[in-house]
């Protein structure tokens, strides 16, 4: 009875749910006149609201408004939480998504409000990844508060107060909310302090009871201040006073107190959500990737042709890919509709990073000399260059990304009769069948090797005389092998049933065939998949309709599978390359079956698994016990086969969903259940479903011997989601040679997530790049030629790094707000 | 255990001074002209701008040199380490100033000319051990100071010649502990390898002997015959600072002195007993310099640092110089149970003259509930555990010792251990700064101490692990250190996590300087190590340099920290115990050994 409950007086806004985004923000609009007048009206209340993106509407709407939320902000009354953009699943966004999240947040709250968020608050996501504490520490936030999962979905998370821990050693002190963000109601809030006091005793210290009306806004009511007020002090209870998140940490760090630790992932609260409407999981990866490669190159053009960055541009794409990582959106749980207009805000930020990504190729690759002695045309005439027609090489400039060397096919739209790199030598090309209907049907395929964040061109001599007719026949075998693995498909069933890494030696498919397309019902549970967690009730696997191997070239082959389930079709097309590491299946469903979910399966075997999955910036092993789980672009299950420690992982292009029940991997590819279904029992009409239709998905089979941290999944996967860019050019002088590496670093373990301006018009550089392998290492360095030269760099591991170049060449150490913040 | 890293001879830096005319400068330095060098396609971060570099030379082993402002950084394309690929030379360690207008190639290493005169830069091949033996001559030439080993004080920058006679250091105890330390394992691995009657073995027991008898001759001199431990002591021929409590021996008793912290505690002129005896084999280390006990101005208000490398000591000295000297090991038992006694009548506490505690010496309860003990429990609650264990160990007893021990853990001291992380990181919090910039880095190699003493000597299985399981809670913050010194201790103490890293250890061996004569080295001038500042303020360096590229110190600084100037200050040559330390233990444990080129 010494002790202080805090009263958190807030609203938990959903911009985007069981409405849309107008609704929303008319919503936010409401909520914050309501709090601001409640603020006026008694001198004790605080107010604590979260999202930058909702700050940001009032500021555009209603700038009289804003100033009095300024005002009171200043006053300490109105207390911004989260410096986020949005409260935004915690499962799904890349790394680099969460710190533009912070970037874009923190540094609007700072130039509005003279201040950064404190404290993390995401108290309705649906699951909090491992790496949350440094992400948050990153961001510059020391607290954390969250609900889900709740007690009953996860008992062993410590209750009330502990340290998070991640895997770099980051860590934030976190309340679990123990009783719901919001509330309404004098009976209500009357039974919740009773128990918030019980509860404050037996935990030996003040807690934060969380009140205001929610997720559609509202935020607390006269009649819930009256009754606080009234309440703060009562004979044998704890006190209760007005607080915000901020204030209740500051205050119990001043108590002394031996909290517990947790050093795991906060899971699970909606598995069905980590799979539930493609839609959005694909238009996400494809943004994020996007944008991060777009904004890499624009920063090199802006060096290397001193074209004005797009900084700005790429400020307000990012803000939009933000608010669409908005739980409730990401998750897919939201009414169809909203969709419409997720789709038109990815569409934004995809076509500023296309056009900003085609402007900076473009900028670099004309200043690179491809002059030919000889060639006095140096434009089109028509489709093929006037050059090729005359004998001449066509260059084509390929750009890589990735702070790695890439060496994989890249295509483009003609065939060929050689190929040739800068230095003359020949490449292994193949023409392929074109995705036209017209002239020759034929484009050329070839190797190329790319230096780390640079550009390779390559020379292509043009065949007129080619036809795909003559040149695409292939043998009915339903083989594949190239240096790394050996497969081959069953011809009655369409399944993997050899599967055979060469280095290691393991048949993965000696116990079971692979990559099963297997329907699974769902016919129990909404569109969360609330308290279910595992999804094992197989309807039937998909039935071969037909086989047929459509490639066998020197460079790679392709058999193409179709299989059915009642009136849905999957195509899955096996691509297997010479020199990839990685087995590409690019699928095409045509997908009808509600209440379902379209998992492939690879029931491995073996014994001592261990499931693997990637999240951000890092990964985090699990029990192989069943329960749907989620990851980025990858998931593994590594086990014991004949004596040798052997894995298998799977990636995707636009999935986040895995399960694991024992030594097999199963990633989810579908879940076509009812949109923005709650908790419902059956459905009363005739809905729409989230995955019926047309879906179009690629996914990837990669091998390793060892662990799978110890593989190259993270640097596999990460190229299976970012295409290298195939720029075709014609004939110019230029100051840049014709291969050329703008970044990299010795440190195997280390990839580059951002290349970019910094965001105080500085016109200083910011690299972010993170360690992938789970190992502390020291001497690292990165080379660039875009500041001089080069520093060192010691990374612990699971460690995010960003550095900040100014144009002296002095390197810093920053966080996600770049130095900004002092 | 992990397989012994094998050190080799290495290239390692000797830098002399000329004026620009001397006659030892070659004139082809005064007259060549600079050249600029093409540095466009460098392979590795350089030091300094490219730009910046204004001259080079090429020295017969194909390793370039290049200028320019900023110093002369060194590559050696064929280094088998990445670490010495590229190195860098800079005011005022190697060079004058850091302006190069010209060098020239001399072999192994070049003659530099810059604004201020001219430097010989010197690549001199030298074993590891070679290193240990130049690093002692210099302490036992210029820094020992009744045979104790901290620092000595100069009159001139970068000058030995300019010694100052006096000067004690508050923590004259801890250092010179961790230096005998060092030298009895010195003396051991000799031992072993050369036998008992080798020259080398036999100097080597003389050195180890006399910097034991040293530290122990402290547990002893206050004369108060209650165990009290004094910091340091003075004789009659040094002045006395004003900076902490000091006690003049006058006959039986000593008198507290005049001093800002004696006034502010009120005990001016306060007499205490004195006249306890002192061995007098450990007098003879102030008797055979022509002074006596009237002579000895002693030092008190000795913290807990001080007593947690007092009682390693006695384990190691114990161990290796006491089995085999019993009447000295007599002394070492006689010294552990005074202030072990000391501390268990006076509530885990140090005493002083006005019958309070000590500022920093304090394992009770009643200091942990403090605000400022809340955090400081878990490294004290460690160290007392240990006193209690090595007292055991020393006397063959249990005893008081094993019921004191028994009623610490009744009390929770064992669960205290394994909290330092969660309460150092909460109280950082609470003070809104970094987990870096408010570690007291000292207390790293305190806690090495301790808990390499507890583990060691500990008997109880679970025990044992809860000790490891407290030392790994330091790890955040010693590991990125890469200090042998310490990590050979934990190494020992938890050989099933030990990952030795060969490559660090061999580099911080390889590039630890060849003196410790202090000068300062820039690193504001260098582009290739990115600074990170923590919120309040505190600035590192996010890459650890090589030894010789930052500031030197002893086992008490970071040395990611951004900092310019040695941790003595410019005035100043170090101990070499921070390289004896590692080197010895290293060598006697099998983590290092030596190896041909």
């Amino acid at each position: 009875m010494d002790k202080i409950n805090r009263l958190i007086g807030n609203a938990h806004l959903d911009p985007i749910w069981l409405w849309r985004w107008q609704e929303g923000c008319a919503e936010v609009l409401q909520t914050f006149r309501s709090a601001l007048d409640r603020l006026k009206e008694y001198n004790d209340f605080v107010f604590t609201c979260s999202s930058a993106a909702y700050y940001k509407w009032v500021e555009d709407i209603d700038p009289q408004m804003f100033e009095e939320i300024r005002m009171m902000v200043k006053k300490g009354r109105w207390v911004p939480v989260n410096g986020w953009w949005v409260q935004p699943d915690c499962n799904m966004p890349s790394g680099e998504s969460y710190a533009r999240q912070a970037l874009y947040s923190q540094l609007y709250y700072y130039e509005k409000f003279g201040i950064t968020c404190k404290t993390g608050y995401n108290v309705d996501s649906f699951g909090h990844n491992a790496m949350m504490p440094q992400l948050l520490q990153k961001s510059g936030m020391d607290f954390y508060v969250f609900q889900r999962p709740g007690m009953h979905e996860n008992d062993e998370i410590p209750e009330n107060l502990f340290w998070w821990d991640s895997a770099d050693g980051s860590r934030v002190l976190t309340y679990r909310l123990p009783d719901g963000y919001a509330s309404g109601g004098v009976d209500s809030l009357r039974r919740r302090i009773d128990e918030l006091d019980k509860r404050a005793d037996d935990a030996g210290y003040g807690l934060m009871l969380f009140y205001g009306v929610g997720n559609h806004g509202g935020g607390p009511t006269r009649g819930d201040i009256e009754f606080l007020k009234e309440n703060l002090e009562r004979e044998g209870y704890n006190e209760l006073e007005f607080s915000s998140p901020d204030g209740y940490f500051e205050d119990i760090l001043n108590e002394f107190l031996d909290l517990p630790s947790w050093g795991d992932e906060l899971q699970h609260h909606a598995s069905g959500c980590y799979s539930a409407t493609s839609l959005i999981k694909a238009l996400n990866r494809k943004a994020e990737n996007a944008l991060a490669a777009a904004e890499k190159w624009d920063t090199v053009s802006s060096i290397v042709t001193s074209s004005a960055p797009c900084t700005k541009e790429f400020e307000k794409a990012w803000q939009k890919v933000c608010f669409n990582q908005f739980h409730d959106i990401m998750c897919g749980c939201s009414i169809m509709e909203a969709y419409e207009d997720v789709k038109e805000s990815e569409g934004y930020a995809l076509n500023i990073a296309s056009e900003s990504y085609n402007n900076a190729l473009l900028r670099i690759s004309r200043k690179i000399d491809t002059w030919i002695d000889g060639v006095s045309d140096p434009v089109f005439e028509e489709r093929h260059y006037s050059g090729a027609d005359r004998g001449f090489p066509r260059p084509v400039v390929v750009f890589n990304p990735h702070s790695y060397e890439v060496e994989l096919p890249v295509r483009t739209y003609h065939p060929s009769k050689a190929v040739k790199d800068c230095d003359g030598n020949e490449v292994l090309f193949q023409n392929i069948r074109s995705s036209r209907s017209n002239d020759d049907h034929l484009d050329t395929l070839f190797v190329a090797k790319v230096p780390p964040f640079g550009y390779a061109t390559y020379w292509l001599e043009l065949d007129s005389e080619a036809r795909a007719e003559k040149e695409i026949s292939c043998e009915q075998n339903f083989f594949m092998e190239n240096e790394f693995m050996a497969v081959e498909l069953d011809a009655e069933t369409g399944f993997i049933k050899s599967l055979v890494d060469k280095k290691s030696g393991a048949q993965y498919a000696d116990e079971n065939f692979l990559a099963i397309p297997t329907v699974i019902n769902d016919d129990k549970t909404d569109t969360w998949a609330h308290n279910v967690f595992k999804f094992h009730d197989v309807k039937g696997l998909m039935e071969l309709v037909s086989i047929e191997r459509v490639e066998s070239g020197a460079l790679r082959s392709v058999i193409r599978t179709k299989h059915k389930f009642n009136d849905s079709y999957l195509t899955q097309e096996f691509i297997l390359a010479k020199g990839q590491k990685t087995l590409r299946v690019d699928c095409k469903a045509m997908w009808q079956e509600s209440f379902t979910l379209l998992k492939f399966a690879f029931p491995v075997g073996g014994a001592d698994e261990i499931s693997t999955y990637e999240i951000p910036c890092g990964y985090i092993k699990r029990p192989c016990n069943g329960e749907e789980e989620p990851a980025l672009n990858w998931a593994d299950l590594t086990v014991n086969k004949d004596g040798k420690r052997v894995g298998l992982s799977v990636m995707s292009d636009s999935k986040y969903s895995y399960d694991c029940p024992g030594a097999e991997l199963r990633l989810t590819a579908l879940r076509n259940v009812i949109f923005a279904d709650h908790y419902s029992d059956k459905p009363a009409a005739s809905f729409n479903f989230t995955d019926e239709g047309l879906n179009r998905f690629s996914y990837g089979i990669y091998l390793h011997d060892g662990e799978a941290e110890g593989s190259d999944i993270v640097k596999e996967a990460h190229l299976f989601n970012n295409n290298i860019a195939v720029v075709p050019e014609s004939y110019h002088k230029g100051e840049l040679s014709q291969k050329e590496c703008f970044l990299y670093t010795n440190l195997d373990n280390v990839v580059v997530t951002a290349l970019k301006r910094c965001e105080d018009g500085s016109g200083d550089l910011v690299v972010r790049l993170y360690e992938t392998k789970g190992v502390d290492s020291s001497r690292g360095y990165l080379m660039s030629k875009l500041f001089d030269n080069g520093f060192w760099f010691d990374i612990g591991k699971h460690e995010i790094k960003t550095f900040r170049i100014d144009r002296e060449t002095n390197v810093t150490e920053v966080n996600f707000l770049e130095g900004i913040v002092k | 255990m992990a397989e012994a890293v094998k050190l080799s001879p290495q290239l390692t830096r000797v830098v002399s001074h000329f004026k620009k005319y001397d006659i030892e400068v070659p004139k082809s330095l005064l007259e060549t002209r600079a050249q600029k060098p093409d540095l466009s396609d460098f392979p590795y971060p350089l030091p300094l701008k490219k730009k910046d570099y204004t001259c080079f030379c090429e020295t017969d082993n194909g390793v370039f040199w290049y200028g320019g402002k900023g110093g002369v950084t060194r590559y050696n394309p064929n280094a088998e380490s990445i670490y010495d690929k590229v190195m860098h030379f800079a005011s005022r360690r190697d060079l004058l100033d850091n302006n190069v207008a010209a060098l020239v190639p001399d072999g192994d290493g070049v003659w530099v000319l810059t604004d201020n005169g001219a430097t010989h830069i010197d690549m001199v091949l030298m074993s590891m051990e070679d290193k240990a033996y130049k690093l002692l001559d210099e302490t036992l030439t210029y820094v020992q100071r009744h045979s104790m080993v901290s620092q000595k004080h100069l009159s001139e920058a970068g000058n030995l010649k300019s010694i100052l006679p006096y000067g004690h250091s508050d923590n004259d105890g801890t250092f010179t502990a961790g230096f005998a330390i060092g030298e009895i394992f010195h003396y051991v691995t000799l031992k072993r390898e050369l036998g008992d009657f080798a020259d080398e073995t036999i100097e080597a027991r003389k050195v180890a002997m006399r910097a034991s008898e040293a530290v122990l001759l402290l547990m002893y001199i206050a004369g108060r015959g209650d165990g009290f431990v004094a910091r340091t002591y003075l004789t009659s021929n040094e002045p006395v600072p004003d900076d902490g409590l000091f006690y003049k021996k006058n006959g039986a008793t000593a008198v507290c002195l005049n001093t800002t912290d004696a006034r502010q505690r009120g005990v001016v002129g306060f007499e205490i007993k004195a006249d306890a005896p002192i061995p007098e084999r450990l007098r003879r280390l102030y008797t055979c310099d022509g002074f006596d006990d009237n002579d000895i101005t002693y030092k008190g208000d000795t913290s807990s640092d001080e007593i947690t490398l007092h009682f390693l000591h006695l384990l190691v000295a114990h161990e290796f110089l006491g089995r085999e000297d019993p009447e000295y090991d007599e002394l070492l038992k006689i010294a552990a149970v005074n202030t072990a006694t000391h501390i268990i009548k006076n509530n885990y506490a140090l005493r002083e003259i006005d019958g309070k505690y000590t500022t920093w010496a304090k394992w009770n309860l009643e200091y942990f509930n403090t605000a400022m003990g809340w955090a400081d429990a878990c490294l004290n609650a460690g160290q007392l555990l240990m006193y209690m264990r090595v007292t055991m160990h020393l006397t063959g007893e249990k005893g008081i010792w094993q019921e004191t021990y028994d009623k610490l853990i009744e009390s929770g001291y064992h669960k205290l251990t394994v909290k330092h992380f969660d309460r150092f990181n909460q109280v950082c919090v609470q003070g809104g700064i970094g987990f870096r910039e408010d570690i007291m880095y000292g207390d790293h190699m305190l806690a090495c101490a301790s808990l390499w003493g507890l583990i060691t000597l500990e008997t109880d299985p679970e025990l044992k692990e809860m000790f490891r399981q407290a030392f790994r809670t330091w790890r955040n913050s010693l590991a990125p250190e890469y200090n042998p010194g310490y990590d050979f201790l934990y190494f020992l103490s938890d050989p099933d996590n030990a990952k030795p890293d060969a490559e660090r250890i061999k580099t911080w061996f390889y590039r630890f300087n060849v003196s410790r004569l202090a000068a300062g080295v820039s690193l504001d001038k260098r582009r290739d190590y990115p600074v990170r500042t923590f919120k309040g303020g505190y600035r590192e360096v996010s890459a650890l340099p090589p030894n010789d590229e930052h500031f030197i110190a002893k086992y008490d600084r970071d040395p990611l920290e951004y900092k310019n100037e040695d941790s003595g200050g410019a005035l100043c040559v170090e101990s070499c115990y921070p390289y004896t330390f590692a080197y010895w233990i290293g060598r006697y444990f099998k983590f290092i050994e030596e190896g041909k080129n």
